[in-house]
């Protein structure tokens, strides 16, 4: 193959942006995650990030990260197993158990990471992995990396997955995989339940938390406190890049697996660690949910509510979320564009959502309010919206 | 048979439209890999076979998935 045609191979199908006049992937953003975001040069009220709690932008986080530069420097330039595992990360890999109240944590530079070296570590030929059908991207590369069995099941559908589990013997070990929140839905797991069911079928539970630590439970440590399942005896993977406000990824659960993990798992042994800003912003966010947590959900509902029923107003079909989530059905990819491109025009950054990342033909737009916005941008927000909904 | 296929299928694809023999997986059902893996799934429960993947990377119709399965003898 000559050098022309390896690289021709690679194209990328801009059909979509051009039929619908908007691109909304890759925006420049331009200024941190403050009351309004600058996206491409434009002042836009930010509904597309995953700012939850608010705090990616706070001041005590911003002087937490800042301390850690000035006496770790940017970077150790080396893997948590060499010289990457500074004593920041092994307080908080405590403060994080301590946290979700597991035995032991370990951190990976991106949850994407660790879901994917986590399957990929503990599951074979011989294994079953059961999935909702709605998990995520790094959960299904992850499971199919195993080179195992799967078996996908009908979304929170508890009475299909015990079908399956009924039926489905003579594997090494039977994974059940699910999200707490579903990120693109706003939906949340009857997590609760799921365990129960791999108790009865010895099955191992593995919960992906990325949008519920910080954001569920009184407290807002997660599904396991929100569901009050205690004792539990699973795997616990969570994002640190969405409400907990950083970036990096957390497997929780026994020690035995978590030590496991931190020689035999490539995709962390072999992946610089993640710098001492963000472990110490991460530990700075974990200190504020523990003081302030009650005061910031109510205005992160509050504002979920004013925006829901801004969309209903509207005349949108929105998903009925169980939590600080809008998700607007829009049907087709190009519908889906399009409602993007509108609120994009009118000053609303939001995020789109179509196959693969949704099913065929199930476009989403989805609306987050970060709790650091104002009641007068939520506001100007639900105008826009309503706005939005009758042209 | 078929139709005792047709029933299997359709309990697991949720929001589609009727399915007949002749529905094409992707443009009528909008069926995608996990999709597929769900339906060989129940299907692998229904007629109590095992089925590989690989076997039925091809398929394009619900005729088709009859057709591979009437090749092992079901």
């Amino acid at each position: 193959m000559t050098l022309r045609n390896f690289y021709n191979r690679f194209t990328v199908d801009k059909r979509l942006a051009e039929v619908t006049g908007h691109n909304p992937y890759y925006p420049i953003i331009n200024s941190g995650l403050n009351e309004k975001i600058v996206a491409n040069g434009h002042e836009m009220i930010d509904l597309a990030s995953n700012n939850y709690l608010g705090l990616a932008a706070d001041g005590r986080v911003k002087r937490a990260a800042v301390e850690a530069v000035e006496k770790y420097g940017v970077s150790l330039c080396g893997t948590p197993i060499a010289t990457g595992y500074i004593d920041l990360f092994q307080r908080l890999e405590e403060k994080l158990s301590s946290f979700v109240g597991l035995q032991e944590t370990v951190i990976f530079p991106s949850c994407y990471q660790a879901n994917n070296g986590l399957f990929n570590s503990i599951a074979g030929p011989q294994d079953l992995i059961v999935v909702d059908r709605f998990a995520h991207s790094s959960l299904i590369q992850g499971i199919k990396s195993a080179g195992c069995k799967i078996r996908p099941f009908l979304h929170n559908n508890l009475a299909h997955l015990e079908g399956i589990l009924q039926r489905s013997t003579g594997y090494r070990q039977v994974f059940v995989v699910t999200e707490s929140v579903f990120s693109t839905e706003g939906s949340i797991a009857p997590f609760k339940e799921i365990v129960e069911l791999c108790e009865t079928y010895h099955a191992m539970p593995v919960i992906d938390d990325s949008h519920g630590i910080g954001v569920l439970g009184k407290s807002g440590q997660g599904i396991l406190e929100e569901q009050a399942i205690e004792g539990y005896q699973g795997i616990y993977t969570a994002s640190l890049g969405k409400a907990i406000a950083n970036s990096g990824g957390m497997i929780s659960g026994d020690k035995r697996l978590i030590d496991y993990l931190k020689y035999y798992c490539s995709h962390l042994v072999y992946s610089t660690a993640l710098p001492p800003a963000v472990l110490a912003g991460t530990e700075a966010v974990l200190d504020i949910i523990q003081s302030e947590f009650g005061v910031i959900k109510n205005r992160m509902v509050t504002y979920q509510q004013e925006i829901y029923e801004s969309l209903v107003d509207g005349g949108f079909t929105v998903a009925p979320s169980e939590a600080p989530i809008n998700s607007i059905q829009c049907g087709s990819k190009e519908a889906t564009f399009i409602l993007a491109k509108k609120l994009y025009e009118k000053g609303i950054l939001s995020t789109p959502f179509i196959e693969p990342s949704v099913p065929l033909g199930e476009g989403r737009v989805r609306l987050i309010a970060g709790a650091n916005l104002t009641q007068d941008t939520i506001v100007e927000a639900t105008k826009i919206i309503k706005r939005v909904g009758c042209l | 048979m078929e139709d005792r296929i047709i029933v299997t299928i359709q309990s697991v694809l949720e929001k589609r439209p009727e399915i007949t023999l002749e529905s094409r997986l992707l443009e009528d059902l909008k069926v995608d890999s996990l999709d597929l893996l769900m339906i060989l799934s129940a299907l692998e429960d229904e007629f109590s076979i095992i089925i590989a993947e690989d076997d039925f990377d091809d398929v394009y119709t619900i005729n088709d998935i009859t057709v591979k399965l009437k090749i092992r003898g079901i």
